[in-house]
């Protein structure tokens, strides 16, 4: 009975938000389907990634899913939205994956880091050195270098691997009062880089005001987010790739 | 004070910009920065080769890191094909890299032109 109210719901939903494109009944839609993303986010959380950042990798999936869904079509939608939230998170493998060959030692020391690092950060209540991860690892520090970089080689190798045909999302502007208006403000400031911020998600724009604008450190913004500092890295400098191929007219987020 | 320099010299081609992101981490991480902090610099030297880079009339990108006892001087040159300051202070991209970096300064001889982004470590310092 719930699953009908709810699919009856869901339909009238989309419905509606067809006819106003009014972003509130948008979140509702998100906000609805939140346990399908994540439901499918947890399949994949063996894989050394905070299944925090997977809901949020999924529930990108998810939006776009709800905005390229057609109600003609007759299918129910989380028969549609699955395939586009699981493909967002293969993706997002593929994308931090490992496209270098990364030998096998480095990437489990890798994805074991991930996790000592978000322990310490909040053990310390900032940041950790190398040597204070060496030690929480039992390791070496060289070691832990190693494997920091062989991390952060998914951002440089990323960006000439073919990032795939569903991109072109129009993006949506940003209706949520106060802080983000401000964001998009001052971000637009700089007018030639206004078209290339405005085909960004509006997390990643959110992300770009707090660290660049408001001057706030990756670890404040990832709480504030509600991702990990990690991600919050990874994200920036796919971000700022991303506006410097643009600004030289080749731009794909 | 102390002070050692690391000099690192590539060729102005994209593809070797990876290696100086790569040694500044490195050196970053030997001389007491937090991860954070060492991503910062790492995205601050991408983003000033990247812009040398850009102006470069073909001749080797150089990168300096200067390590003191309370901070790096992280200096990347090369011979541009202007006469002025490489980054404007009215850009997008200066904004990044003062946020990144505790200070920022450019200097230019001629078509020689210099980025300087000095940071200093948090933890030692308090320590």
């Amino acid at each position: 009975m719930t699953q009908q109210y709810s699919r009856d719901d869901t339909k009238m939903l989309f419905k509606r938000l067809r006819e106003t494109e009014d972003p509130a009944l948008r979140e509702e839609l998100a906000r609805l389907h939140l346990p399908l993303v994540e439901y499918l986010a947890k399949r994949f959380k063996d894989r050394g990634e905070p299944l925090d950042d997977l809901i949020q990798v999924g529930s990108v999936g998810l939006l776009k899913a709800i905005d390229r869904f057609d109600l003609d079509r007759g299918v129910e939608f989380s028969t549609y939205a699955t395939p586009t939230i699981v493909g967002e998170l293969k993706r997002y493998f593929r994308d931090k994956g490992w496209a270098v060959r990364v030998p096998r030692r480095l990437q489990e020391l890798s994805l074991r880091l991930n996790k000592v690092v978000a322990q310490l950060t909040q053990d310390l209540g900032r940041s950790p050195t190398v040597p204070e991860i060496a030690k929480a690892t039992g390791v070496t520090e060289e070691e832990v270098l190693e494997a920091l970089e062989s991390g952060q080689a998914y951002s440089t190798t990323s960006l000439d691997a073919p990032t795939g045909n569903d991109d072109e999302d129009t993006p949506h502007r940003l209706d949520r009062m106060g802080e983000e208006d401000i964001a998009l403000d001052n971000l637009e400031y700089f007018a030639s880089l206004a078209p290339l911020i405005e085909q960004l998600p509006e997390r990643e724009r959110e992300i770009l005001y707090l660290r660049f604008f408001k001057g706030m450190t990756q670890s404040r913004i990832a709480e504030h987010v509600g991702i990990s500092q990690m991600h919050v890295s990874r994200l920036l400098s796919r971000i700022l790739e991303f506006l410097r191929s643009g600004m030289e007219g080749e731009a794909d987020y | 004070m102390t002070s050692r320099t690391i000099r690192i010299v590539v060729p102005a081609e994209a593809g070797h910009m990876p290696l100086l992101r790569t040694a500044v981490a490195g050196v970053a991480a030997r001389h007491g920065f937090t991860l954070e902090e060492m991503d910062d610099l790492r995205m601050g030297v991408e983003e000033a080769a990247v812009l040398l880079l850009r102006q470069s009339t073909g001749e080797p990108i150089t990168l300096e890191l200067e390590l003191l006892d309370d901070r790096i001087d992280a200096a990347v040159s090369t011979v541009t094909n202007g006469e002025g300051p490489a980054v404007d202070p009215e850009s997008f991209s200066w904004r990044i890299l003062s946020s990144l970096a505790d200070e920022v300064h450019t200097e230019h001889d001629g078509a020689l032109a210099r980025i300087v982004l000095t940071k200093h470590p948090t933890q030692s310092l308090s320590a």
